[in-house]
């Protein structure tokens, strides 16, 4: 039997998608798919999204879209126009997914529906990744990172109290929609392998993020408590406590936990203020492990108390003390790192984590994340930069479906290609 | 529009019926990883330990919660559905046997202790392949299975500070924030339970089985790779920026009619704008050329949402998202947990919470997969009490006598 150097080597997906849907491909091309983007003529609109390359904004300079689109192959192709669907047909034909995340209705709209794939290729897998999902009274708004992360209710959790709720930095939506479309694919594949038929994955991006906010759910379900927005403090029980600090030179990631999953670190907070010679209200705690911050004998002044003294020891190191030095010391506080610090990061190092890839226009190859997981069988790694718009068009129109050259100049300068 | 599949007939089974998952899972990542395969159909047999109980069987976030009981926290139950429970304490020597044939029955094994203790136990994949050799086993931790910090302790919150999520997340002028929901804790479970399946089709093309490691804060870090790069090819720092982006104006949240009420609006191109000028009734200002396009309202976005505040604060938040959605603007009221679980149509429409009868806790919402399978549906069950399988699985699954039963209860190996 031939092995693999990858888990999914030796097939193919068509990724349709925009920004909303990009990570699906990318996590699929890592496996080893062959993964092919299909941009209008004239690049995918998201390639306009920045950051750009030397600042610049050019279709094929955009961070953004070279960051999650690594490892994909790019045609051009118009749907919009009778002879682009009957390319496309055609391609359908030999491939076996299709990663999309147009409107609900679309793809049925200009005779592509699931239907109609089926006809085609009945062994393909439709992966649809939109904002609220196929049907249903909201599947026909318009969604982006921040509207959905609204109506999920992630961001009434997220901000400070006294301004507008916020969304998260990252696109943490975007990546999380990806992620859960990637597995509900390969599901479908492991299905497909079985019975030879396909069917179609229907994700709602709401409904991912909505899944994350599991714990909040709850506490309203029963209690008609409501969690909200509260800042660096964190809303656990009956006791709340910080787990954002600032510290001499940024910021650090540090629970105030009670019970034993903070016995370690609270015992090596409370020695290394002992240490500093500073006021230390944590001392009279002398078991932490029965340490219970919502028994009614610890009072709120203590914890004020010993929140403010870690307060001000956080201020009084840097980021690199706390973590090398906290880490000696079993602190189990992180920094907050800025991209240089992950960059250098020395675990990250040590696991082979980065990736050079040469972009297009740069002198030297930019690190890019390299794995979404390890396998002692198999590499399923990011290999190569993102494609320049319509890189493939030559090896898909004229080598694989052997359109001559004269048809392919027709085609392109009738605005198909 | 999902489609109707006439003339193609349902596939009654779940998509991963007849996979058997031996699962030592356990907190977020490992519990949720087990919960995907079980939810569709896998056979996940649950072990666990009352030595060294759960973090979510002692959560008491609600107050039907009690100190002692471990089967009365709803939290658990839905981070833990469909699967089967066994008890076994993994210390006792007695359990190697009942361990061995776990792992001769098991296609796939789960685990997120600690890195290292499976080693301890003797029960890591090197011994699990003298048993099984092409078993596929998973291990997930917070840095990974191997470098200088792998035996470093790590939460949900330790992905959010590694990766750059709390850098970018917040307001310019103040400290990072975060949101009160899991962020890799949730998202490594799906890459989990991908790399499980795809495997399963390697080694259906192969035979080979294979060992995964997987890391919450490598994962984590993929989410910010636009700024990794911007800062290596551009030597610059995006700070965080609130609700603004780059590419969108106006985008943020806006005060609605009501406390504490807010709607999303994200205008990203000029088709837009000019439908939000018609919604908004098309006011002078918006003609004023420190609005008319993208670039002078990104010089003037203070001004701008402070316009827009006066004109959203006369409405209540759905008024606003059903007025610019009407027109194509994208838009969302910031939902709170009560307008999700008792008012959000479209949820109830996608079944986001099954009703299910719980027999500590009485009948409330299991969460189902976000990601919808048309044909192979998900059949999600209730959790596992304690030890709610041990009998069933040792007899009728491990093929044990009754006599070989009562002997390992007498030996207390399921405590």
């Amino acid at each position: 039997m031939d092995m693999f150097e990858n888990l999914l080597s030796g097939y193919r997906a068509l990724d349709l998608t925009d920004e909303k849907g990009f990570f699906c491909g990318k996590i699929l091309a890592t496996l080893g798919i062959e993964v092919i983007k299909v941009e209008p003529p004239g690049g995918d609109p998201a390639r306009s999204i920045p950051p750009f390359l030397n600042g610049e904004p050019d279709i094929n300079n955009s961070l953004y879209w070279l960051s999650f689109n690594t490892d994909k192959h790019s045609i051009t192709l118009n749907l919009e126009f009778k002879r682009g669907r009957a390319l496309f047909r055609k391609l359908v034909a030999k491939c076996d997914f299709l990663i999309e995340s147009f409107k609900p209705g679309y793809l049925d709209s200009i005779g592509l529906g699931y239907i109609v794939l089926t006809k085609i290729n009945p062994r393909i897998i439709l992966t649809s990744i939109t904002p609220f999902g196929q049907k249903g009274p909201y599947s026909g708004f318009k969604g982006s990172e921040l509207v959905v992360s609204a109506m999920s209710g992630i961001m009434s959790t997220n901000g400070d109290s006294d301004r507008s709720p916020l969304r998260e930095g990252p696109d943490t939506i975007y990546f999380e929609s990806g992620a859960a479309a990637a597995l509900g694919t390969v599901m479908a594949h492991y299905v497909r392998e079985k019975t030879g038929e396909g069917q179609q994955v229907d994700v709602s991006m709401q409904e991912v993020a909505v899944k994350r906010t599991s714990s909040n759910l709850l506490v309203w379900e029963f209690d008609k408590c409501l969690i909200k927005r509260a800042g660096t403090i964190r809303t656990i029980g009956a006791r709340s406590t910080h787990w954002i600090w600032e510290c001499k030179d940024g910021y650090i990631f540090w629970s105030f936990m009670g019970g034993k999953p903070g016995s370690q670190g609270n015992r090596a907070m409370s020695k290394w203020i002992d240490d500093d010679g500073m006021e230390n209200p944590l001392r009279v705690i002398t078991n932490w492990e029965e340490f219970d911050m919502a028994a009614q004998d610890v009072s709120k002044d203590l914890l004020d108390a010993q929140q403010e003294a870690i307060r001000q020891f956080f201020l009084r190191h840097t980021k690199k003390e706390i973590t090398e030095e906290g880490f000696k010391r079993g602190l189990n506080a992180c920094a907050i790192n800025d991209p240089s610090d992950i960059l250098e990061n020395p675990q990250l190092k040590a696991r082979d984590y980065w990736a050079n890839i040469n972009s297009l226009k740069t002198d030297n190859p930019l690190k890019y994340p390299k794995y979404f997981f390890l396998s002692n069988q198999t590499k399923n790694f990011v290999k190569s930069a993102a494609p320049v718009v319509g890189e493939y068009n030559d090896v898909i129109y004229r080598n694989e479906l052997k359109l001559s050259a004269k048809e392919i100049t027709k085609l392109e300068s009738s605005g198909v290609i | 529009m999902l489609s109707k599949n006439s003339g193609v007939k349902d596939m009654a089974q779940p998509a991963l019926q007849g996979i058997k998952v031996l699962d030592f899972g356990w907190a977020l990542v490992g519990s949720l990883t087990g919960k995907h395969l079980a939810d569709n159909g896998a056979k996940v047999i649950r072990v666990e330990s009352s030595t060294r109980i759960d973090l979510s069987r002692t959560n008491r976030m609600v107050k039907i919660s009690s100190g002692n009981n471990p089967d009365d926290k709803p939290w658990y139950t839905h981070l833990n559905t469909s699967k089967l429970g066994l008890v076994l304490n993994l210390k006792k020597p007695q359990v190697k046997s009942i361990i061995k044939k776990l792992i001769q029955w098991a296609d796939v094994i789960n685990e997120n202790f600690t890195p290292g203790t499976l080693s301890k136990l003797g029960i890591d994949y090197n011994f699990v392949k003298t048993i099984k050799p092409d078993i596929i086993m998973l291990s997930s931790s917070a840095y990974g299975q191997t470098g200088p910090l792998a035996y470093e302790w790590g939460v949900d919150g330790t992905g959010l500070a590694m990766s750059g999520y709390l850098d970018q997340t917040g307001w310019p002028d103040r400290t990072p924030v975060g949101a009160n929901a899991p962020f890799g804790d949730v998202v490594l479970p799906y890459i989990n339970a991908m790399a499980i399946i795809a495997a399963l089709d390697y080694k259906r093309r192969t035979g080979k089985g294979q060992y995964i490691d997987t890391s919450i804060v490598e994962v984590c870090v993929h989410s910010n790779t636009p700024n990794l790069l911007d800062y290596q090819a551009n030597n610059h720092f995006r700070k965080r920026n609130g609700n603004r982006i780059d590419y969108a104006s106006p985008h943020g949240a806006f005060p609605c009619k009501g406390e504490d009420r807010w709607c999303t609006i994200a205008v990203f191109n000029e088709n837009e704008w000019q439908a939000f000028c018609h919604v908004i009734g098309n006011p002078a200002w918006t003609k004023d050329p420190k609005f008319t396009d993208m670039k002078s309202r990104k010089q003037n976005e203070d001004e701008l949402e402070n316009l827009i505040s006066q004109w959203t604060s006369q409405y209540t938040d759905y008024e606003v998202m059903y007025k610019m959605q009407t027109a194509g603007v994208p838009a969302g009221v910031v939902q709170t947990m009560a307008d999700i679980v008792d008012g959000d149509p479209q949820l109830r429409e996608r079944e986001f919470l099954l009703p299910i009868k719980n027999p500590e806790l009485g009948v409330f919402g299991h969460p189902t997969p976000a990601y919808k399978l048309t044909k192979t549906k998900a059949k999600v069950r209730h959790a596992p009490s304690m030890g709610e399988h041990n009998e069933y699985i040792c007899i009728n699954i491990l093929g044990l006598s009754d006599e070989e039963f009562a002997e390992l209860v007498g030996q207390n190996v399921f405590e």
